[in-house]
């Protein structure tokens, strides 16, 4: 009888540390998912700060009365380069999207700056960093949707609680942005 | 609109996916054993020397189709690795970066194939090692928009393991048809071995041909079953990892009205990867059909 008792407990006990264990690599792992697609983003607003002196280098010639407009896309770039929060890199970028928008369109008034093969290529690559970063910010947020479910939803609340973990901050996209159709070409 | 209610449904389903994966690949192994066993008993009339000669072979078919399937897939479409240095394809390799991130999956390799249809598909063992492929028509026809919608829906194959299950059930079920036009074959010309053994013998020489018979149709039509319900589950998959149901939209109303006038290349075989079956008459629906009809996928995305 007390084998029997014994055999019990060590079932129970053994499968409390399983759903133990299982929850806390999840919250873990999940935790990482969110950091690793931050990362992402970070790696693609980089890139694309990288690629704006370029761009300027080459449109320079061609459009000599555009100040105003080559000087937002310079502005928006240094606010870009000394964003610190998440949030403020955000915001910095959607600046450039906006800046890079109203140059691109001036330069429809161009032929020979349209025809400029390395102007089209950094235009390419421009819209390529620019969805990249829409997607990386897409799935982040879609990551810490699943995170946050997991940590406000009993038992994962009980688990979170124990580790310490709190629910994370999705990044807010400003109203602004959201008519930038995320897609252009 | 998409919300994340429908995010959560596409979870549950990858989930569910996953699972039925599993089991219908097991099957179609466990089956082309069972076909192997009947091929042997046919020829040596002995169940024994049959299970030996069926069990080993049909377990290295499996895994040897598993290990190179991704390459012979590539091979049978006669395509080539997406060259960066021309902007089409420069641009091919774009769309599929950025799905890559919204999918949150490793990046996959990326190839062309020459053929004036407007046409892609996806093969891979693993959403590690995925491949998309879509045809130089359809670079030339989709705008960039569209052409996003069609690597959603082929990234959601990836992501949904969809690839794995169709290079699998190629392989089998090619194997399987080989095996019974052999039969087939040799029966019509007197072939087979002495024969007359007593009529416990005949009745089981009879289940074996029928099983043999039977057994490509059985692996094919359940298949397709899955196969079309996959289609809908990678549109809807796709629209949620583009947020634009439009796009992939458009893009099948210009497959729709696309009538190249040159037939389509490849082999057969390898019909079910593709978007839209590249192969099919106009309308041939139902259950001979790897595809849903294309107006009621359109439907349905529209009505996103």
């Amino acid at each position: 009888m007390l084998l029997w008792i014994a055999i019990f407990l060590i079932i129970i006990v053994v499968v409390l540390l399983l759903i133990f264990f299982g929850y806390y690599n999840r919250i873990i792992r999940l935790e990482n998912r969110i950091d690793n697609s931050w990362a992402q983003i970070d790696v693609q607003l980089r890139r694309r700060a990288e690629l704006i002196p370029n761009l300027m280098e080459t449109v320079k010639g061609y459009m000599k009365h555009e100040k105003e407009v080559l000087e937002n896309v310079t502005k928006a770039r240094s606010a870009l380069m000394s964003a610190k929060t998440p949030q403020d890199n955000i915001n910095a970028d959607n600046m450039l999207t906006g800046a890079l928008k109203s140059l691109f369109a001036v330069a429809e008034n161009y032929p020979d700056l349209k025809a400029n093969q390395n102007f089209l290529s950094l235009q390419d690559e421009l819209t390529n960093t620019e969805n990249k970063i829409a997607y990386s910010r897409q799935h982040f947020n879609d990551s810490v949707l699943v995170f946050n479910n997991l940590v406000e939803t009993i038992p994962g609340k009980w688990f979170a609680g124990f580790m310490g973990k709190k629910t994370r901050d999705m990044l807010q996209i400003p109203d602004a942005a959201r008519e930038v159709p995320k897609v252009k070409f | 609109m998409i919300n994340m209610e429908k995010k959560l449904l596409v979870e549950d389903h990858i989930r569910r996916n996953k699972r039925q994966t599993v089991v219908v690949c097991t099957l179609m192994a466990l089956l082309f054993i069972v076909v192997i066993l009947a091929f042997g008993y046919i020829y040596f009339q002995n169940i024994y020397i049959a299970l030996i000669f069926a069990v080993p072979i049909g377990i290295g078919y499996v895994v040897i189709t598993y290990s190179i399937s991704v390459s012979s897939v590539i091979a049978a479409a006669k395509a080539r690795p997406a060259n960066p240095n021309i902007r089409e394809e420069k641009l091919l390799i774009h769309r599929v970066e950025e799905m890559s991130i919204a999918a949150g999956l490793p990046m996959p390799k990326v190839y062309v194939q020459d053929s004036e249809y407007i046409n892609a598909f996806a093969t891979g063992k693993n959403p590690k090692e995925g491949v998309i492929c879509v045809t130089t028509g359809a670079l030339r026809k989709l705008n960039q928009e569209e052409l996003e919608g069609v690597i959603s829906h082929e990234m959601s194959h990836i992501k949904n393991y969809d690839i794995l299950i169709a290079t699998v059930t190629i392989g089998v079920v090619g194997a399987i048809a080989l095996i019974s036009e052999i039969v087939f074959w040799s029966m019509f010309w007197g072939g087979g071995r002495s024969r007359g053994k007593g009529e416990g013998n005949l009745i089981l020489l009879a289940i074996a041909i029928l099983l043999i018979i039977l057994a490509p149709i059985f692996a094919r039509l359940t298949y397709l079953a899955i196969s079309r319900r996959r289609e809908y589950l990678a549109d809807s998959t796709g629209a949620y990892l583009s947020r634009n149901p439009e796009g992939l939209a458009k893009a099948l109303e210009k497959i729709k009205q696309d009538h190249p006038t040159t037939k389509p290349k490849g082999s057969k075989t390898v019909a079910p990867l593709y978007i839209s079956n590249p192969f099919k008459k106009m309308n041939a629906s139902s259950l001979t059909s790897t595809h849903p009809p294309i107006d009621e996928r359109i439907r349905r995305l529209r009505s996103m």
